[in-house]
């Protein structure tokens, strides 16, 4: 009990922050990227489905390899950012979002891909020959529409990302207060045989998880959309 | 410009659709046509959700599209109503918001209720879509496109997400409300008794091309060529061979027409309401029934002429008709008979006759039947 008292919890902060951004960047990015590939013919769709798709196969520590060479202080990516920050993107707070965006992106592409080419087409033609703007049918036709895809998405996604141990290890390399996020620090307790603490983590996580799944799922049930006139 | 102007040349991988079309300002015209003719793909042209490589579509003093001079006006500027084909009613809005959602803020609450009201639609106001029947969602659709007072109403196949027995139903509310419209109606259809009661006019398209188009009674009383003549549901058709001053023939016999025949008739269409067993004094080839059958208050007798050409008869349910096997007589009453062409594109046809054609004409305008090599040729054509 005494490891519970004296337990830090700004890993576990951490790690809902890089969730939450790492989700709501994903989400804005996505969306573009699921409908072209749910709607184009171009020949360079196979390459790009194959591209975004990678990470599911990739063991983490090869991402993690690249992306650490890519982000860090000789890395392409990395200098630019040196230049501009001062300080390389590896083992830092925004490398690590980087680097959860590229891991977690087929999780959210995949669902919203699926949601898109299940969208009815005809309903935002109808939309469009009621006279409303491009803006309004996002909003009231095509978001509705493919909302179970996006709450898929946000909920694979965001779950992923708080579960990811490999790359986060790579790039970030678990300092604490910086880039220590559960999983990693999980990873920590049980390497000083700290046990108590990583069952605490491990338990929090897990029931966490679980929470999030069976919230969104009943409410994506139950959601109807409000009469608006 | 009073009416609707619409000429369009629209290419997509190998289909071409290339209409050139006026229609006064009023009134339904009825698009009839094959699976993959290209008549719902001009009624997407004409709504704004496709572009064509080249167009011109105005409607009363509106341009709508005008490639020449670089103008197009995006389906949402173009002031149009559309019921599509399986309504794409807004699944997450309930009816209310789904008749309201194209009309502005000021008003909407008001106009909406109009609608619910003149459509029949009370009480189910707050209800979704997938809580409605057939004809209330073809209803709400109708609403939704109505309520914004549209220039010009696109109708895509309004009937056919329907069984038959809540069609007539839904056709006869159908008919009642388009006859209240002041605006025109485009419908896009391939029901011929929808067409029959709810078009004044019909355009009779086939892969990608206008074959015919006229008001109703004109086109289904005479389609002008054989493709047409099918669509409009014409079944008894007769091949003709040859062709001499004022008679065409064939193997099944020598037919006398009105005038004389166009050297492009290749097909001969009567309807079966028009044709009689024999009672003298009309124009008549022999014929063996082959089957009746009783339609309420018409039979329908199934016959076959001399080379085996099926025909099809109708006569009042009172009126005896031939046994199965037995042979008659079955009179062609001249005014009844419809000339047809080949059905290939007419302003072509018009514009450059192939020589081969040609000769084969000149032979027939002398009189002796045709060879059988000519005659294994306009087979395979019509084939």
């Amino acid at each position: 009990m005494d490891a519970q008292e004296g337990l830090d919890l700004t890993p576990v902060w951490l790690s809902l922050e890089l969730a939450g951004v790492t989700v709501a960047l994903l989400v804005v990015l996505c969306i573009p990227l699921a409908r072209w590939l749910a709607r184009t013919r171009s020949p360079f769709k196979i390459p790009v489905e194959a591209v975004t798709a990678l990470p599911l196969v990739l063991p983490p520590t090869v991402l993690g390899f690249y992306l650490l060479i890519f982000l860090g202080a000789s890395g392409s990516a990395g200098e630019l950012w040196t230049r501009i920050a001062g300080h390389p993107l590896a083992f830092r707070f925004p490398g690590l979002v980087i680097a959860s965006c590229i891991y977690s992106l087929p999780f959210v592409v995949q669902p919203l891909q699926a949601a898109f080419e299940g969208l009815d087409r005809r309903a935002v033609e109808a939309s469009f020959t009621l006279g409303a703007s491009r803006t309004r049918t996002f909003l009231r036709v095509v978001l509705p529409g493919i909302r179970r895809g996006l709450i898929t998405a946000v909920v694979l996604g965001f779950a992923h990302t708080l579960g990811e141990f490999g790359v986060v290890l790579m790039v970030g390399g678990n300092i604490p207060g910086e880039t220590q996020v559960v999983a990693t620090a999980i990873y920590e307790y049980v390497y000083i045989l700290d046990y108590d603490s990583a069952g605490v983590l491990s338990a929090g996580l897990l029931a966490f998880s679980f929470l999030v799944l069976v919230l969104v799922y009943g409410a994506n049930r139950r959601w109807h959309a409000e009469l608006r006139l | 410009m009073n009416g609707i102007r619409i000429d369009l040349d629209f290419r997509r991988s190998d289909f071409h659709l290339v209409v050139d079309l006026t229609l006064p300002s009023d009134g339904v015209t009825a698009i009839l046509g094959p699976s993959g003719s290209g008549k719902s793909t001009l009624l997407r042209l004409v709504a704004g959700l496709e572009r064509p490589e080249r167009g011109l579509i105005q409607v009363g003093e509106q341009p709508w599209h005008d490639s020449a001079r670089g103008l197009w006006v995006p389906p949402q500027k173009r002031g149009q109503g559309m019921v599509f084909q399986d309504y794409a009613l807004f699944a997450n809005m309930t009816v209310a918001a789904n008749i309201g959602y194209g009309l502005p803020w000021r008003g909407r609450k008001r106009i909406v209720f109009e609608w619910i009201e003149r459509m029949d639609l009370n009480g189910l106001e707050t209800r979704f879509p997938h809580q409605l029947s057939g004809g209330q969602r073809q209803r709400v659709a109708l609403a939704r496109a109505l309520a914004r007072e549209p220039k010009l109403l696109l109708l895509d196949e309004p009937l056919s997400a329907v069984d038959t027995d809540l069609r007539q139903r839904l056709r006869d509310r159908l008919l009642a409300i388009v006859a209240t419209l002041e605006h025109p109606v485009i419908m896009v259809t391939h029901d011929l008794v929808e067409t029959r009661q709810l078009a004044d006019r019909i355009g009779v398209i086939v892969g990608g091309r206008m074959h015919r188009f006229g008001t109703t009674p004109e086109v289904f009383d005479d389609p002008g060529d054989l493709q047409s003549a099918r669509i409009l549901g014409w079944r008894n058709l007769l091949a003709v061979r040859w062709m001499q001053t004022g008679a065409v023939g064939g193997d099944w016999g020598r037919l006398a027409l009105e005038g004389d025949p166009s050297p492009e008739i290749a097909w001969l269409g009567v309807r079966p309401e028009h044709l009689r067993i024999a009672d003298g004094g009309v124009q008549g080839l022999d014929a063996r029934a082959v089957r009746v059958r009783e339609l309420g208050a018409i039979r329908e007798l199934q016959c076959r002429l001399i080379d085996g050409t099926p025909l099809y008869v109708h006569r009042p349910w009172n009126e005896p008709v031939p046994a199965p096997g037995e042979r008659f007589r079955l009179c062609f009453p001249v005014q009844h008979l419809r000339p047809l062409i080949e059905g290939a594109d007419r302003t072509r046809i018009a514009g450059h006759r192939p020589a081969a054609r040609q000769q084969e004409v000149e032979r027939f305008g002398s009189g002796p039947p045709a060879s059988r090599r000519q005659l294994g040729d306009r087979q395979a054509k019509s084939a």
